[in-house]
């Protein structure tokens, strides 16, 4: 159990916080499968060549995230062996019923679009890989169809844009919902804003372009392959941009309700200036805003006049500070919106534990899942594009040409 | 300029006439539509919104009304409530609350243990006078529990629908259903909802739903010494409660959250939220 | 359309995975959810059956009769006796010896299984002065000085329950 002070007056059902680190983690989680995917995106639909040596890995990273996005979910949940009620007899009236069926769409969209994308690599390991066990592996994969005609690639390429160009909107409308869950809670003035499913949105896509970023840099450095400069170049633009409306929008909402001066207002001040200061003007601000702000505009507008290895550093320093900013954020939305009683009257102090079900361990753990998947997705799939970067001792030694399939 | 002529001030003069008639008219006619109206016999429950094209409304449509002037802050609810539905400590169904006004315009509520062991005047909580070091000069006892609300966001967000409302308006939770989310009780304005520590579900007043479908009244109603709680049914235009509402000026919790409330409050200073 | 086998291919596992989803909902739905609206009607019976704990003054009669009869002629009968003694189900059914199987816990701490009264506690919760309570109600603010205006003696073990008499609030000696 974590530990809970309170001060003031809190209703008796309040005196601790419902929704603790898992349901912070499961905003972040998302956020990062949205982000990733419009990368992705960018590349497959909108033909920004120079993603092309991230397009593939930010989508395989979009499906790892999302794989383990239900996870924080059943780990709060008080009957997680009921889970499923949600899509047997979903409320219509229910923002959160709505998730089983956005979550599953999207990952239908998604698994289908990676499908697509490594349909031929797939293809062609199962003819070609080193061991029987991982041709039947890859046979299973391909459904069977092991010949891939041009016919069959031309088509594979229209679908697979069709379903990039659907996977946009249902990616943004994923995480918008995740924002919409917070937003639409009236009972809880610092939640309740229209502007609540914007901001998770524009978060969430500087949070998938930051974790780009970094795991791009540090496995291009701990491979010691070359970090390719125009694609890390135009991750950290793009990553400026969404950066300022979110920073922006996120101001807004603030500025706004201080200047409602709503009934809440006084102690959504309180709760602000004393137990999210730290976490709001340090972390979230100064930290992971204005900070990467600095940086990535400071990159976006010297280019080419910054040395490489400068740009890199750069890119990993700010990509992490960015993680940063986007973690407090969801916690002091999370956790924020919860550390004051609906009698407006009194506070909830939260202090985290370390081991439980919802402690710091367990968050850590649940988080360190996706970069798992990520690595058991390396030794089945080329993650970083053709596969040409596919270790050769996982061929056979009479492999066709690597190059003939490559596209 | 010319002057007005035989003619034209026959015609005003028509006007005039015919507007005063038509006006007299009018307000004859309005009256007697008026009484016609207040004769006409009262469908429809008050309160409660009008039932659906073709249907009426139900025999029985509880309510619940607390006359905070009538308080005294023993307690007594609280227990029974606690007693009777086992309720596990660190959660209320119902509570009590202890509003203290101080001429400095400093407010103190309080509610220790909900109310479950009363009250006193020492204060025994941390955040309580003496350091305001003055005599209160307004006081009053709040009893508060679920609002069964007409349009509760509580039924609204549960995803599996293990929140549900009983043809009488009664607000409850399946226990068998409810998968412990927890968002309705993020969604309830009166943190009248708990997630209960054994059953991991979702918990609730019921208005003690297995005495009343049995004749019986609530257990706070019953055990209150001081009628500060009426329940009843307000289908019913010759019950106590309906009687209540009809001669009293009610007021609800949070009513600018549209939520609705069944449990209406007589005495309601604006210092209650 | 042979370059099309591997979409009929997904296709047929996309339909398996609907075929399944669909066959165990089918399943798992409670068959009588949604006859009475979003939710499972059967809820509304289990919700009724739980048992009342407090049985009312009227059940107490039935075996404490006299002091029910003193109780209801005097002035001190809009507390009831459950307000006091805690409920009574669980009482009944011991004193009866019906099965109390079901509440190993309470009845292990309180074989009686009604509530250990202290004849001063009870007493607090409506007659000690509190500021914000209406003043209906005859009220002390202190026991020991209440005592000694009265021109007792004030023990340790003092108790309301030693002059008034709770069920008649008639008081004694």
């Amino acid at each position: 159990m974590h530990h809970y002070v309170t001060q003031g007056y809190v209703l008796p059902n309040q005196a601790h916080l419902y929704w603790t680190t898992m349901i912070a983690l499961y905003p972040y989680i998302t956020g990062i499968v949205a982000g990733a995917f419009i990368i992705s995106s960018l590349y497959h639909v909108f033909d920004k060549e120079e993603l092309k040596p991230v397009s593939r890995f930010s989508m395989l990273m979009a499906l790892a995230f999302l794989l383990f996005a239900t996870v924080p979910l059943l780990m709060h949940l008080g009957h997680p062996e009921r889970a499923f009620s949600i899509m047997f007899t979903p409320n219509p009236t229910s923002a959160t019923a709505v998730f089983g069926f956005i979550y599953s769409t999207y990952l239908c969209i998604l698994s289908v679009e990676i499908w697509l994308v490594y349909r031929a690599d797939i293809a062609y390991l199962s003819h070609n890989a080193r061991s029987a066990p991982m041709r039947a592996l890859y046979w299973v994969l391909a459904l069977g169809v092991t010949e891939v005609s041009d016919a069959a690639r031309r088509l594979d390429r229209r679908v697979m844009i069709f379903l990039a160009a659907i996977g946009i909107p249902a990616a943004v409308f994923l995480h918008g919902y995740v924002g919409f869950l917070f937003g639409a809670v009236k009972a809880d003035p610092y939640w309740a804003s229209p502007l609540m499913p914007v901001i998770f949105i524009l978060s969430a896509i500087v949070s998938g372009i930051a974790m780009v970023i970094v795991c791009y840099t540090v496995v291009q450095w701990a491979k010691g392959r070359a970090v390719d400069m125009k694609c890390t170049q135009s991750l950290m633009e793009y990553a400026w941009y969404f950066l300022i409306i979110d920073v922006s929008i996120e101001a807004l909402e603030l500025v706004n309700h201080a200047y409602m001066a709503n009934e809440d207002w006084r102690i959504l001040r309180q709760l602000i200036m004393t137990r999210l200061w730290t976490s709001m003007f340090i972390f979230q601000v100064l930290l992971g805003s204005v900070i990467p702000l600095l940086l990535f505009g400071a990159v976006t507008v010297f280019k080419d006049r910054i040395a490489a290895g400068t740009r890199q550093a750069i890119g990993l320093i700010g990509g992490l500070l960015l993680l940063v900013q986007v973690a407090a954020m969801r916690w002091n939305v999370v956790i924020g919106g919860q550390m004051y009683s609906k009698s407006l009257r009194g506070f909830i102090d939260f202090h985290v534990d370390f081991g439980g079900q919802e402690g710091i361990l367990a968050v850590l753990a649940v988080f360190s899942l996706p970069f798992l998947t990520l690595f058991a997705f390396s030794r089945v799939l080329p993650l970083w594009g053709s596969l040409a970067t596919f270790p050769k001792q996982w061929l056979k030694d009479d492999a066709a040409d690597i190059g003939a399939q490559d596209h | 300029m010319t002057t007005p002529t035989r003619e034209e001030l026959s015609r005003r003069a028509f006007l005039r006439k015919c507007a005063e008639q038509g006006s007299a008219t009018f307000v004859f006619g309005g009256m007697v539509l008026t009484t016609a109206m207040l004769r006409l016999p009262q469908e429809g429950v008050p309160g409660e919104p009008p039932p659906k094209a073709g249907k009426k409304h139900p025999e029985v449509i509880y309510g619940f009304v607390v006359d905070t002037t009538k308080c005294i802050g023993c307690g007594s609810c609280v227990r029974a409530c606690k007693a009777e539905n086992n309720v596990p400590d660190g959660y209320n169904r119902t509570w009590v609350e202890q509003y203290t006004f101080y001429p400095n315009g400093e407010v103190v509520v309080n509610s220790p243990k909900g109310g479950e062991d009363g009250f006193s005047d020492d204060f025994p909580d941390s955040n309580q006078p003496g350091e305001i070091g003055q005599r209160p000069d307004r006081g009053f006892f709040v009893p508060k529990l679920c609002n069964h609300c007409i349009d509760t966001p509580c039924i609204q967000v549960c995803p599996v629908g293990a929140s549900y409302r009983t043809e009488e308006g009664v607000v409850l939770v399946d226990a068998e259903r409810c998968i412990g989310c927890g968002y309705c009780v993020q969604s309830c304005p009166f943190g009248s909802r708990y997630l209960h520590p054994v059953t991991k579900t979702a918990d609730k007043c019921t208005w003690c739903y297995h005495r009343i479908t049995k004749g019986l009244k609530p257990a706070c109603v019953e055990y209150c010494p001081a009628k500060a709680r009426i329940f009843g049914n307000v289908s019913d235009p010759n019950s106590e409660i309906s009687h209540i509402l009809a001669t009293n000026r009610v007021q609800v919790l949070k009513s600018y959250l549209g939520t609705n409330p069944r449990t209406r409050y007589i005495g309601l200073d604006s210092e209650v939220i | 359309m042979g370059h099309a086998k591997h979409f009929v291919r997904l296709f047929g596992v996309l339909a398996v995975v609907v075929i399944t989803f669909l066959a165990v909902r089918a399943q798992a739905v409670p068959k009588d959810y949604g006859t009475l609206g979003r939710f499972r009607a059967s809820a509304i019976t289990d919700a009724k059956k739980r048992e009342p704990r407090h049985i009312g003054s009227e059940a107490c009669s039935d075996c404490h009769d006299k002091i029910n009869k003193s109780w209801a002629a005097g002035k001190h009968h809009t507390p009831q006796c459950e307000n006091c003694h805690g409920p009574g189900m669980l009482h009944v059914k011991v004193m009866s010896e019906d099965s109390v199987d079901a509440y190993p816990d309470q009845i292990k701490k309180n074989p009686k299984a009604l509530r250990v009264t202290s004849g001063i506690q009870e007493c607090e919760w409506c007659h000690f002065k509190t500021f914000e309570r209406p003043s209906v109600l005859k009220s002390i603010s202190n026991v020991k000085e209440h005592i000694t205006k009265t021109g007792g003696t004030y023990t340790a073990k003092s108790k309301c329950t030693d002059c008034h008499d709770p069920h008649t609030t008639v008081t004694k000696k």
